[in-house]
């Protein structure tokens, strides 16, 4: 029998689960019957007695001072409606473990498992069931992960019968059947299907399960990089391949600090004190488009592991992330069927990656949030990570033949299955309905566990080799590792979290928190030792052998037996056409407004440019002590600043940058020079703090609508613009990804595709952390000079014609060579100390800049718009490259820029508003606090 | 001069280790990573130092309350390596899950293993907070904030859980004995209840205690981000001595250890 603890808070005592809840209905859904939620937590015990229950109450579950609880008894008596919401069974509760161990820690014997969920009373006379279902539909479960418990379970222990390893009959297929086969499973076109066909043909026999899920597989577009490696024809003839290209252009630019690029989990540079730094950016746009909560925690979960997983083990010390949705306040008619609302994404997105950090102790200090409509198709969820490791274990280890394969960390279930081949599909209607089972809930303590072990291990040199166990399971990480030896695995030799898992789901699974090891058979014992040591569990599921095969048993019948060169060299070369079309877009107008004041509250309070205070306060930044620059500085600690510095070994003065940057709208104007905006705008970012421009490396993510020729024309155009950038500033990309999946095509015939993203991330090394600089003012009366390339005219694209309602054609046209030369001014400016302030002009142009800097120092500003410049251009155009600077008044600027474009703009002062002038004519004069009040309001009403 | 050994403790989730090692080395102890399960394993032992220092995290994922589990493993398994530690006049630290634990295993305020009386409860706010905050220290006879009464410190936040809450009368009582360290204060200096100065939802604006011997201390905010001149956020603005201010409270138990 189940035994069952219910927890509340006491009557007068504040339920602010159940006050948030109550926030979400009036705001999110605007539901006003519900008058008061009140919650209690449901705890689930098989295997013990009412008393023991009772016991664990009373020593664990129920806090007297503030809680109440009754065994095996309601606790919520007179609410209108009790809903309780639950896991669904093979959906792991992270709580549950600890439940087990507490309980054997004090000493109850016979627990056989144990559960949590949470109990919601709704009370209010008016509340409809309708209302009900609305609040538990939209906001409390997410199908793909929980459900609704109508009864008491019978039982907690999962059971079931592992399937049987099936034979499928690809021979004897047509082209009809080969297409049915792949579709909604596999996700590979026909010609491929054929390859398989032929090659089973030519062995003289059909696959398995096994067989035709792991080349499937490795064959995605998510592990294959098809599109990227593809023949490209554009405009009729042939280029070099994507990443070719990209990696030719790392190559030629021969960076002395690169140690490691584009071969490894992550690119390496060189760091100090034999140390060096790496980093790493991942999407998880499928998973989180579906079930945002966990999907943004195994994003985060995942390029962690890519930082442990990268040369022998590296630790990890810093998380990004970038997010890209439709507006929260869309309405939801808008929705496309299948999709999730923005609001709730936006949440659940930023809950996922503020838990999974938080809780593995990694800070999160760099990130970004953009909108557009056309996210509604698919959001875009990006998440990068960076870390710290010993040089001289910095490149990737290669498993020698006799070396153990060895499993670390979380058990194997049945989560994230056909989770790579989803990625690389599109949005439809059925998503969410047939790949639920690619979505888990995230176990950052397991994570952290494993880590600590890894680096352990590391430090003792018992590490031949290690990867993550990410997309595709052990079968891409097994397969990957041994593709130069070979490899032989014993698939029931892997600890699963219940049975039930057919062989070739052990094979694929994509559960998290999990690492694959090459270990010599001598140090497997050690291993071992430090592994108990942490709580983690270890398996030795085979070893890498010499034959140049991918082999696995199942009981001792073998249920896969693969060449491994047609597993990664069989896949065909596809030849693709590219052709973009420049779209026909209107020149913008630029009108001078009637009410100034109104234009730059409007501006400061757009989505894009808005205060995301409320996110950053989520996130641990602090943790670890390393944060040299944290995102928002000054006097009220509300000034946003455009890099993180950090400084990863304690004690020392070295500081490592990291920045980014993205503008997809004018992706949609011209790919090419919106790809350069992104470059620029991410290493001025890094060098406004004071980054030394010749020691940043730089990161590539495409995400990209599904590549039909004028997108993939278009992917053509920003990977030109990558190569271009790299060439002129010798900055490389040492580590990339591209996800092409995020196009929406409905049942009617709908499709939307959302604007194209590069997010292009920098991260380098600064001698002295002490030696950089932030975006808040220090002092009144200094003079704030304005410097860099601009063409003022170049507006389209900006904030301001997106709020006048037309992107416009002529937009910023950086050029690299010139911005290279401002940012080798700008490094020696900031190192000479004459700047006391200094902010990288961005999206909203001048005025937000101005405006943000203001903040930060609680001052004001008087600033003078030269004669020849249009008002309206020369405080919103958002070329990136330029800079406002704090100097004090008696520097004269040209000493310190040299032949840079710069100019004094303008004064700080101790009024604390912002006046501008032009030709002495006072244009307006706006208060600092209504300013920032219009720029905090939007982020504060979407988070309490 | 031999110099104090401060044992940091380690379980599965605990994340500021290795910055509460750097903070105790900063001010001239000796330092040993410790794993609970060495301690329950008997390869170490909890005599062979004279700090212990309970680090933030999130102990085994703060499952159920936080730093539940790890309270009840350490009654459970060390109940009297620690009560001997205690006896022995030696130090305890707890910050953030730390402060958890202690108040969760009853050691805090009043060094009874097993009575809880005081609690940390989910923030008000029902979610983490990260944020450098004003705290006042109190005068007490707590050891780790010598000579630093009526000072205002800066120092960061970062918790789901760090409402400090209890029944008036233990309230009440630890009002009495002075055994409040420290409070969230405004910018003026004085204790606040008002969110987001006071980030928690406090009682009393309550940031940190101590028992009464003022040996054993407990605080929600991290005083070990906050030992060098570069992790203050506004370093670039202020003078040194305010980005240093929480060097003090580690130099204090060192000091104090010191003389044992």
């Amino acid at each position: 029998m189940i035994q069952e603890v219910l927890v509340m808070t006491k009557d007068g005592i504040p339920d602010n689960k159940g006050d948030e809840v109550l926030y979400e209905i009036r705001q999110a859904l605007g539901i006003n019957s519900v008058e008061k939620v009140r919650t209690a937590k449901v705890f689930r015990f098989e295997g013990i007695d009412e008393d023991a229950a009772y016991f664990l109450a009373v020593r664990l579950l129920a806090e007297e001072i503030f809680q109440s609880f009754r065994v095996n008894g309601a606790v919520i008596n007179d609410a209108a409606f009790v809903i309780e919401v639950a896991y669904r069974p093979g959906v792991m509760n992270p709580e549950a473990a600890s439940l087990m161990k507490s309980a054997s820690d004090l000493g109850v014997d016979g627990l056989i498992a144990a559960d949590s969920s949470w109990q919601y009373g709704f009370y209010g006379e008016k509340i409809t069931g309708a209302d009900i279902e609305r609040i538990v539909n939209n906001l409390l479960v997410n199908a793909t992960v929980e459900y609704v418990v109508k009864e008491k379970p019978e039982t907690l222990v999962i059971q079931g019968n592992p399937g049987r390893t099936e034979i499928v009959p690809i021979r004897g297929m047509n082209d009809q059947q080969l297409i049915e086969l792949s579709r909604d499973k596999l996700f590979l076109n026909l010609e491929e299907m054929k390859v398989i066909q032929n090659y089973f043909s030519s062995l003289g026999r059909d696959p398995t399960d096994c067989e035709i899920e792991i080349i499937a597989q490795t064959w995605s577009e998510h592990c294959g990089h098809k599109t990227f490696k593809a023949r490209l024809i554009v405009d009729g003839k042939e280029k070099k391949p994507l990443l070719k290209r990209l990696r030719d252009a790392t190559e030629e630019s021969k960076h002395p600090l690169v140690l490691s690029a584009f071969v490894d989990n992550s690119g390496v540079m060189d760091f100090y004190d034999g140390m060096a730094i790496c980093g790493k950016v991942e999407t998880h746009n499928s998973p989180s488009a579906i079930e945002p909560y966990g999907g943004a925690m195994t994003g985060s979960g995942g390029v962690f592991r890519d930082i442990v997983g990268t040369g022998l083990g590296a630790k990890v010390i810093a998380s990004t992330d970038m997010f890209c949705f439709a507006p929260p306040d869309l309405p939801a008619e808008e929705i496309p069927p299948g999709c999730l609302h923005p609001h709730y994404l936006l949440r659940r997105a930023i809950a996922g990656i503020r838990d999974y950090g938080n809780r593995i102790g990694i800070p999160t200090n760099n990130g970004s949030l953009h909108f557009h409509r056309d996210f509604r198709a698919k959001p875009t969820v990006i998440a990068g990570s960076y870390g710290i490791l010993p040089a001289a274990a910095c490149q990737k280890g290669q498993p020698k033949p006799g070396d153990r394969v060895i499993a670390m960390g979380g058990r194997t279930g049945r989560d994230g299955i056909h989770g790579a081949t989803f990625s690389s599909g599109e949005m439809t209607d059925r998503t969410i309905d047939v790949n639920a089972s690619a979505v888990q809930i995230g176990h950052p303590i397991e994570e952290k566990r494993m880590f600590d072990a890894i680096l352990t291990a590391r430090d003792e040199g018992l590490i031949r080799a290690i990867t993550d166990c990410g997309a595709g399971g052990f079968a891409s990480a097994v397969g990957e590792m041994g593709a130069e030896t070979g490899a032989r695995i014993a698939l029931d030799l892997a600890p699963l979290k219940y049975p039930g898992l057919s062989p070739w789901e052990i094979l694929l699974s994509e559960s998290q928190e999990r690492m694959v090891l090459s270990v010599a058979p001598e140090h497997v014992e050690r291993l071992f030792e430090i592994c108990r040591d942490n709580n983690v569990e270890i398996t030795v599921l085979g070893e890498f052998t010499s034959d140049g095969h991918f082999s696995a048993t199942y009981e001792g019948r073998e249920v896969m037996n693969l060449d491994m060169s047609f597993l990664h060299g069989g896949l065909p070369q596809r030849v693709l056409n590219a052709a973009w079309k420049r779209p026909s877009l209107d020149a913008h107008q630029i009108e001078t407004p009637a009410d100034w004041p109104g234009l730059y509250k409007k501006v400061m309070g757009h989505l894009n440019i808005c205060s995301k205070d409320p996110i950053v306060r989520m996130y641990d930044h602090g943790v670890q002590g390393t944060c040299a620059l944290p995102p928002f500085t000054g006097v009220h600690g509300d000034g946003p600043n455009d890099a993180a510095i950090i400084t990863p070994i304690l004690g020392m003065p070295y500081g490592m940058v990291i920045a980014h940057g993205l503008n997809p709208v004018l992706n949609l104007i011209d790919p090419y020079y919106g790809s350069i905006w992104a470059a620029a705008e991410a290493v001025s970012n890094a060098v406004a703090c004071g980054a030394n421009p010749a020691e940043i490396t730089l990161i590539d993510n495409f995400i990209w609508p599904f590549p039909d020729e004028e997108q993939l024309g278009a992917l053509d155009m920003a990977v030109d613009a990558c190569v271009d950038f790299v060439r002129a500033t010798g900055m490389p990309f040492i580590s990339g990804k591209d996800s092409l999946s995020s196009t929406y095509r409905g049942k009617d015939g709908t499709v939307i595709r959302i604007p194209p993203v590069l997010c292009v991330s920098a991260f380098g090394r600064i001698p002295d952390a002490a030696k950089t600089v932030s975006a808040d003012f220090k002092a009144t009366g200094s003079h704030i000079v304005l410097f860099g390339y601009r063409d003022t005219k170049e507006m389209a694209g900006s904030v301001y014609c997106q709020i006048h309602g037309a992107l416009g054609s002529n937009l910023p046209r950086i050029n690299p060579d010139n911005l290279m030369r401002v940012l080798k001014t700008l490094y020696r400016a900031v190192g000479s100390g004459k700047l006391q302030a200094c902010h990288d002009i961005s999206e909203g142009g001048l005025a937000v800049a101005l405006a943000e800097m203001c903040f930060g120092g609680d001052t004001g500003a008087v600033i003078n718009i030269p004669e020849d410049e249009d008002a309206v251009n020369f405080l919103f155009n958002e070329t990136a490259g330029c800079f406002l600077a704090e100097v004090s008044a008696g520097l004269n600027p040209a000493a310190i820029f040299g032949d840079i474009p710069c100019r004094i703009i303008g004064v700080t002062s101790t009024d604390k508003s912002i006046t501008v002038k032009q030709s002495e004519e006072e244009l307006f004069t706006l208060e600092l606090g209504e300013l920032k009040t219009a720029w905090q309001q939007p982020m504060k009403e979407v988070f309490r | 001069m031999k110099k104090p050994g401060v044992c940091v403790l380690r379980a599965d989730g605990i994340n500021c280790d290795e910055e509460t090692y750097h903070a105790f080395e900063n001010a001239g102890a000796e330092c040993a990573m410790v794993h609970i399960n060495q301690l329950r394993r008997g390869e170490k032992k909890l005599s062979g130092y004279q700090i212990l220092a309970l680090p933030g995290g999130f102990s085994y994922g703060d499952d159920v309350h936080s730093g539940k589990i790890l309270a009840v493993e350490l009654i459970s398994f060390l109940k009297e390596q620690l009560m001997e530690f205690v006896n022995k006049g030696k130090l305890i630290i707890g910050i953030c899950n730390g402060f958890q634990v202690l108040a969760r295993t009853g050691l805090l305020p009043y060094r009874r293993l097993g009575e809880i009386k005081t609690t940390l409860m989910v923030n008000s706010s029902n979610h983490f907070e990260c944020r450098w905050v004003n705290l006042l220290v109190e005068s007490t006879r707590c050891v780790f904030t010598r000579g630093m009464a009526g000072r205002v410190i800066s120092v960061q936040v970062a918790n789901g859980g760090g409402k400090f809450y209890t029944t008036p009368d233990t309230l009440q009582d630890i009002e009495d004995q002075g055994l409040v360290v420290f409070r969230y204060a405004g910018n003026d200096g004085s204790p606040t209840l008002s969110y987001p100065a006071n980030p928690n939802g406090s009682l009393n604006a309550i940031a940190g205690i101590c028992d009464s011997t003022g040996r054993i201390m407990g605080m929600m905010p991290h005083p070990e981000r906050c030992v060098g001149k570069t992790q203050h956020p506004n370093w670039r603005r202020l003078p040194d001595d305010i980005s240093l201010c929480c060097r003090e409270i580690f130099n204090n138990a060192v000091e104090y250890a010191r003389q044992m």
